[in-house]
């Protein structure tokens, strides 16, 4: 007669387990501080995380640090910070595929976080603010609502332009060119020797290409009238400028562009440069760990030189990428995490990054810079060169608008002539006039 | 085709209905009420991590596709079918449509008729070796489509493919094509891709049924005179029916899906939306564009569409169920 009940209690206590398993609560019950923090784990290897929490850790004993790292991090913590359970800081690059910083933005859901500019770096002397490179803060990749509030703090910083092969322009007495005219030339010397002019990995590496070319064409000014979708700016002259250039230049690009210009088989076009086949192609300075293993010419040697100049002697761009840390509105300790964000640019910490080749925007760091990376940072030295922050401002989201896509993407239907140059400008305008719309 | 017709075995006739072992036990109507109960209790389990793993998610689906919503915030604005009518005037939206439905009609034509084809060769004609030809066929299927895309990525390549390779071996170089990066050709590549992924499985769903018809219907038809064609058509095809059906829903299913995960692993839906598919592009505008409830929208024409197109073709198949 005891089976019934038996039973009774061993399905009643599955579904319980079952449902328990679902919910996975894990307060801390020694009263510790637990504070979580997610990194994207990317170019730079997940150690100098790992390194960093383990400082903080010696110097803060009574905060319980959960590291979280992952190369798809936003499919981690998405699913969480949907039901509510965030991360109490959060370091990944911007223009990322799952837009997660961007969501957040659009939503106005960061922590403000221009109280931590003037925090104390725990354990030293200098705020915050006073450490930073001048110009990093204050810009549409950390003030995104165009105003004085910080919201996504800058951590590394990297140059972006035309990665090209010193050794090759060497060996061959070529000039890397200053101008369009000249860069056209030389494209057309390089086909009679059987090499292309221009490859990019993905049409989405365009970006630095294009956010450069912007301001060297119109200057900072129509720079940022793009960018915060200015009406009818891409019906302008400049727009227009900017796209022919554009158009001409994928007339020069090695024919294998397109077809390896996907994830799966973007560092074939990579490849291309190593191997001497094509002579320059938008990157960053990750190229060069990203390609570490792969086989090259004799005499290889990395460089990165910024867009030829539109008119003689004219101001040229260096688009310049910005990983950010930020706190999620959610975030159950934001003190604790404020104080996590001041202490990623201590000395300390600092020294940790810049081993790793992550770069931080602090004063001075030049002068630690490992030996394969200074060609890249030494670029911002030359007065002609200007760094070129931000990208694209936020909006409320539109639906089927994605104007990344249209700016980036089309390059491949015009190398293979499926959409002229009208047809982008149009579909560039369409565009940024919904986005007006929707940002005003 | 009454001549396939056969009466019933005698096998079949001896599962009366009604006779359940319960019902030997005395005080019948009592001891059913208990197990009723005792059933309902080891049913719950599941039934509640059904309803909440599947069924809440589809209505809360529904619910979104109704509202302006990013995916995070507590902002959530009611916008009514504005969402819908968006998506009518959104070309790259029914870009990834057609894309979807011509992988639908592609892929279900062409496994289905290789499916059907192998599978009839391998039970009928006794091939030697075709376990090794079934395993051979049915790998693929096991495989993560990680490694697919891996695989097709070596086979594609427009430089060092194997595609390529064997065409300028044969001296065809004029055939060569950039398989990944021509507007007209990805989508041909992405459903070559997923047919040898799938075919294999399909086969082996015929071939177990086809195993099940008995041998004397075949001698029957052959001593009738029947060609091996004419048995397919007369004998095969239509006992296997109901099995060609549930099939046919897989292929809609498949084509939803499956083409999602491989599309994303080759293509990224590129080169410039060629390759977009519905799931693809529902992934890009409720995340990448933060469009969470126009991606909902888009998940409820998904799921209609493919419950309607599921419908159609399960009436327009439908036949008197014949026994052997």
């Amino acid at each position: 007669m005891l089976r019934r009940p038996i039973v009774l209690a061993v399905a009643a206590a599955t579904a319980l387990s079952l449902l328990a398993g679902c919910s996975g609560g894990n307060d801390d019950a020694d009263g510790k501080k637990t504070l979580k923090i997610a990194a994207f784990e990317g170019g730079y290897g997940r150690d100098m995380y790992v390194q960093v929490v383990d400082a903080y850790k010696a110097k803060h004993p009574d905060v319980d640090v959960q590291l979280q790292l992952s190369k798809t991090l936003e499919d981690e913590i998405s699913p969480n910070m949907k039901a509510g359970k965030f991360p109490d800081v959060v370091v990944l690059p911007q223009g990322r595929k799952a837009a997660l910083a961007e969501t957040l933005v659009k939503d106005k859901a960061l922590e403000d976080l221009t109280g931590v500019l003037d925090m104390t770096v725990p354990g030293e002397q200098s705020t915050v603010r006073s450490k930073l490179a001048d110009g990093i803060v204050g810009n549409l990749s950390t003030n995104p609502y165009n105003d004085d509030k910080t919201y996504l703090m800058p951590m590394y910083y990297a140059p972006t332009g035309l990665v090209y092969n010193k050794g090759l322009f060497a060996q061959k007495g070529w000039q890397v060119p200053t101008s369009w005219d000249d860069m056209f030339k030389l494209g057309d010397a390089a086909k009679a020797e059987g090499i292309a002019l221009f490859t990019y990995p993905t049409a989405g590496y365009l970006d630095s290409f294009f956010f450069a070319l912007l301001a060297d064409v119109g200057g900072e000014q129509f720079y940022k009238e793009a960018m915060t979708y200015s009406e009818g700016v891409w019906k302008t002259a400049q727009a227009r400028q900017v796209l022919d250039i554009t158009a001409k230049l994928l007339t020069y690009a090695a024919k294998t562009t397109v077809g390896y210009a996907n994830e799966q088989d973007f560092t074939k076009n990579q490849q291309s440069l190593l191997d001497n086949k094509t002579l320059f192609m938008p990157n960053g300075t990750w190229v060069v760990g990203e390609m570490k293993d792969a086989p090259r010419a004799t005499g290889f040697e990395w460089a990165m030189a910024p867009l030829p100049a539109v008119t003689a002697g004219g101001k040229r761009y260096l688009t310049t990428i910005v990983e950010s840390a930020w706190v999620p509105s959610g975030a159950q300790n934001k003190d604790a995490a404020k104080d996590f964000v001041a202490y990623l640019y201590s000395d300390e910490a600092a020294g940790i990054f810049a081993k790793a080749n992550a770069i931080q925007p602090i004063k001075g760091i030049a002068s630690t810079l490992p030996a394969e990376i200074a060609p890249f940072y030494q670029l911002y030295e030359d007065p002609s060169i200007t760094a070129l922050v931000g990208g694209f401002a936020s909006t409320a989201p539109v639906e089927g608008v994605n104007i990344k896509g249209t700016l980036f993407d089309t390059a491949n239907s015009i190398i293979s002539g499926d959409k002229t140059v009208d047809q982008w400008q149009t579909a560039l305008n369409d565009a940024s006039e919904k986005l007006r719309q929707a940002g005003k | 085709m009454t001549t396939t017709r056969t009466p019933p075995t005698p096998g079949a006739s001896k599962r009366a209905p009604g006779r359940s072992p319960t019902s030997t036990r005395g005080g019948a109507a009592r001891g059913r009420r208990g197990d009723g109960r005792f059933v309902a209790v080891c049913l719950l389990p599941a039934l509640a991590l059904f309803a909440l793993f599947m069924i809440w998610p589809t209505v809360s689906v529904f619910r979104m596709s109704l509202y302006t919503w990013s995916g995070f915030s507590t902002q959530m604005r009611f916008v009514g079918l504005d969402n819908f009518s968006k998506l009518l005037d959104d070309e790259q939206f029914l870009r990834a449509f057609q894309n979807t439905v011509a992988l639908l009609v592609v892929v279900t034509v062409v496994t289905m008729g290789m499916g059907l084809f192998l599978a009839a060769v391998m039970t009928r004609q006794k091939l030697r070796g075709h376990t090794f030809y079934r395993f051979v066929l049915y790998v693929p299927n096991v495989l993560s489509v990680v490694v697919i895309a891996a695989i097709f990525s070596a086979v594609y390549d427009q430089e060092n493919g194997l595609l390529n390779g064997t065409l300028r071996l044969l001296s065809l170089d004029g055939l060569q094509q950039v398989w990944l990066g021509d507007q007209k050709l990805v989508l041909y590549s992405v459903a070559t891709a997923m047919l040898w992924q799938s075919l294999g499985y399909y086969m082996v769903i015929y071939m177990s049924s086809m195993a099940s018809i008995p041998e004397e219907l075949y001698e029957a038809s052959a001593l009738d005179g029947a060609s091996a064609a004419r048995q397919f058509f007369a004998v095969t095809l239509p006992l296997i029916w109901q099995n060609l059906r549930t099939t046919l829903t897989f292929f809609i299913l498949s084509a939803v899906n499956l083409s999602f995960v491989l599309v994303r692993a080759m293509t990224g839906g590129g080169p410039d939306g060629a390759s977009e598919v519905l799931l693809s592009y529902m992934y890009k505008q409720a995340y990448t564009n933060s469009a969470y409830g126009y991606g909902m929208a888009i998940g409820v024409v998904i799921f209609a569409f493919s419950f309607l197109v599921s419908l159609l073709v399960s009436r327009a198949t439908r036949r008197e169920p014949l026994q052997f």
